[in-house]
């Protein structure tokens, strides 16, 4: 094979014909690449599909790639909706130039993810970019996924008193990018958060007492706060001192003037529950692996207001929403 | 570093012990000390006879607007690569409409500005380049200006110049007591700039003001014990200059920084924005090093533009850099000035009031 992805890769000939079935195919357990649609089953119940494009730069960083990340935000975005994702289609744009040997990585990467999510690639495409028109790699992929009907029931059934979870430790995401983008002299061992957060939702699923789910991502936890707040029109109070931040992430933040309560994550889950589930949410997910520094951070009003941080002093600001994005294209 | 907060809230109770019958104005110099209270929300944990007043600590907030028009004017030449510290590039000249107001702007019209965050990075690019002259617009206090004194004296490439807007901070607070119309009862002096030019520095306002000063670090146990500190010492009348900060600032300060500063600098009379000229409170280019000062090497002057005054009219930057005014009794501060439309500078900087007090929640004006 080649060692860098050409205009011919893309020009529906041999090369092209190579690049799917030595690269794509073998990686994406081998989907059937002579068919132009695939044929799916799909069990009882609610019908869900999300869709998401993805072009963090670089492609590679500490934690994580691009392959693995597109799995995670599509897989994560049907998790949270509280189904149980099935399947995938990809579409992978890359630019003339990009060598094979990291797309194969990538693509590699990809496929590993899809396959411990327990999702199927069952369609895709590919299109070469003329060189300064991409940006590397990107892939878009569709998610599809299966739930309860009305499960969890979603933002409007929030309540005053009910408390706000987090599955663990934020911000480490935005971080983990910006550090491998930018060359700031530091040398930190802040890792990507990016997985697949199925496992907690699923744990959360069977309470009653469950309202709704969502992963921060882009904005961070602030802005999930921020949308709930202003999806219900009352206040909510966080925790400062509840909210899990990692040391290393803490540190680089207050070097660099970010706040982690705006940070990405690729790996968390936010959750509200009624009060007198609250501990029990927090119990089954500090069981799983990937919620062990799980918290309840915080509670939503009883009358419309700001989104107010409690400071670990006694004191209180408003935490504004996020108006310039400080870190662009982190996923 | 998630702190441990237990000492905090033991210095806070010693606060709210303390028989403060009349209310106490303390005035932080730095601009991260300001950020640090805010965020901790100190302000609404305080007995309500304690105020705290940010004051002149923010280096982008003072620096010159015809410095700044100068570097907007250079970078529009197109023949110089100019670099600066990220948070100068969207700091407002009071410009006519139509006019380029910033250096993003002047980005936006095709000018090469780069924002960097740390001196080396201009050597970086000036030594990747070395047909291209690079400008180096340093605006800051001590703590900035020492690393660009020894990335002068390191060596840099020919091609390199420095357009220095650097400041002192102690000079700008003994300009302000000396006034006599400071409403303020105590002080507490920057942290950082201390571990730099020493806490001795700042003995001068209990020895000549008689006030209150302790040196802080930015946690919120080194903040609290300062303020306790300060507290104690107007209650019992007797001014002295305390260290809080012990664990990073020595009395006599990093003098390896200051003999550097002493090589490359000179200390100088210089112009703060919207304030004037305050003696001895600047920085030039000394001896061997005056080569590399951008001044001598493009004609400035040469570059035409229309002056209207320092501040855009309305703005109260100056106002509240020297603690005579909040951020929030500016009649602009989030209507016609917000960190997205920044009319004056302190609503740009992470290190202005305005714009740390809008981050901080703060939407409009009192």
């Amino acid at each position: 094979m080649d060692e860098m992805i050409t205009l011919a890769h893309g020009n529906g000939g041999r090369r092209m014909r190579a690049l799917i079935e030595e690269i794509f195919a073998p990686a994406l357990g081998r989907p059937d690449t002579q068919a132009d649609a695939a044929p799916i089953a799909l069990p009882e119940g609610e019908i869900m599909v999300t869709t998401d494009g993805f072009t963090v730069q670089p492609a590679r960083f500490p934690g994580g790639d691009i392959g693995a990340l597109s799995v995670h935000g599509v897989v994560n975005d049907l998790a949270v909706s509280g189904a149980t994702p099935l399947y995938l289609t990809l579409a992978a744009l890359i630019e003339e130039g990009t060598s094979i040997a990291l797309l194969r990585e990538l693509v590699a990467s990809l496929g590993k993810a899809a396959r411990e999510a327990g999702v199927r690639v069952v369609a895709g495409d590919t299109k070469v970019l003329p060189r300064g028109q991409g940006g590397g790699v990107y892939f878009t992929l569709t998610g599809l996924g299966v739930r309860t009907p009305g499960c969890p029931p979603g933002l409007s059934a929030i309540r005053p008193g009910d408390k706000l979870l987090v599955s663990g430790p934020v911000g480490d995401h935005g971080i983990a990018v910006m550090l491998a983008r930018e060359d700031f002299g530091l040398r930190g061992d802040v890792r990507s958060d990016a997985a697949t957060v199925l496992p907690l939702t699923l744990a959360l699923l069977p309470l009653p007492g469950l309202r709704f789910m969502r992963d921060p991502t882009r904005g961070g936890l602030a802005t999930v706060a921020h949308e709930i707040a202003l999806a219900l029109k009352l206040g909510l109070e966080l925790e400062e001192a509840a909210i899990p931040v990692r040391e290393s992430t803490q540190a680089v933040c207050a070097m660099l003037g970010y706040d982690p309560l705006y940070l990405a994550c690729e790996g968390r889950v936010v959750a509200v529950l009624a009060p007198e589930e609250a501990e029990a949410a927090l119990a089954a997910w500090q069981a799983l692996p990937g919620g062990a520094e799980a918290a309840i951070i915080g509670t939503i009003g009883a009358a419309p207001g700001p989104v107010v941080l409690r400071t670990p002093i006694g004191g209180s600001r408003v935490l504004p929403e996020l108006e310039e994005d400080a870190l662009p294209r982190i996923c | 570093m998630k702190e441990d907060f237990a000492a905090a809230k033991g210095w806070l109770e010693r606060i709210k012990e303390l028989p403060i019958e009349q209310p106490v104005a303390v005035m932080n110099v730095c601009g991260g000390h300001e950020r640090s209270l805010t965020q901790l929300g100190l302000r609404g944990v305080l007995p309500a006879n304690v105020k705290l007043i940010p004051g002149p600590g923010c280096p982008v907030c003072v620096c010159p607007e015809e410095d700044l028009a100068d570097a907007i004017a250079l970078a529009l030449t197109g023949k110089v690569t100019l670099v600066a510290f990220g948070d100068m590039l969207r700091v407002p000249i009071n410009a006519a409409k139509g006019e380029v107001r910033s250096l993003a702007e002047a980005r936006a019209k095709g000018a090469d500005v780069r924002p960097i965050s740390a001196p080396q990075e201009a050597v970086s690019i000036a030594a990747a380049a070395p047909a291209r002259p690079v400008v180096f617009f340093a605006a800051g206090f001590e703590t900035t200006t020492a690393p660009v004194a020894a990335m002068l004296a390191q060596g840099v490439p020919e091609n390199l110049s420095v357009l220095l807007a650097a400041r002192l901070t102690w000079p700008a607070v003994d300009m302000l007591l000396a006034s006599g119309d400071a409403a303020l009862d105590a002080l507490i002096a920057p942290g950082h700039v201390a571990a730099v030019m020493g806490a001795s520095e700042w003995g001068f306002v209990a020895e000549r003001y008689h006030l209150p000063v302790a040196v802080v670090g930015f946690s919120a146990n080194s903040l609290l014990a300062a303020l306790y500190s300060v507290l104690r010492q107007k209650l019992a009348g007797k001014p002295f200059l305390d260290n809080c900060y012990p664990e990073l600032v020595a009395p006599e300060g990093n003098q390896r920084a200051q003999s550097l500063l002493a090589e490359v600098m000179e200390v100088t009379d210089a112009n703060w924005r919207g304030i004037g000229v305050i003696p001895r409170s600047g920085f030039s280019l000394r001896g061997a090093w005056k080569r590399f000062d951008a001044r001598a090497r493009f004609e400035f002057f040469a570059l035409p533009r229309r002056r209207a005054g320092e501040m855009p009219p309305g703005c109260d930057c100056a106002a509240v850099v020297l603690g005579k005014k909040q951020p929030d009794q500016c009649r602009l501060f989030g209507t016609a000035c917000t960190p997205q439309n920044p009319v004056g500078p302190c609503m740009v900087s992470d290190e202005g009031a305005c714009h740390i007090w809008w981050q901080g929640g703060v939407r409009a004006a009192a």
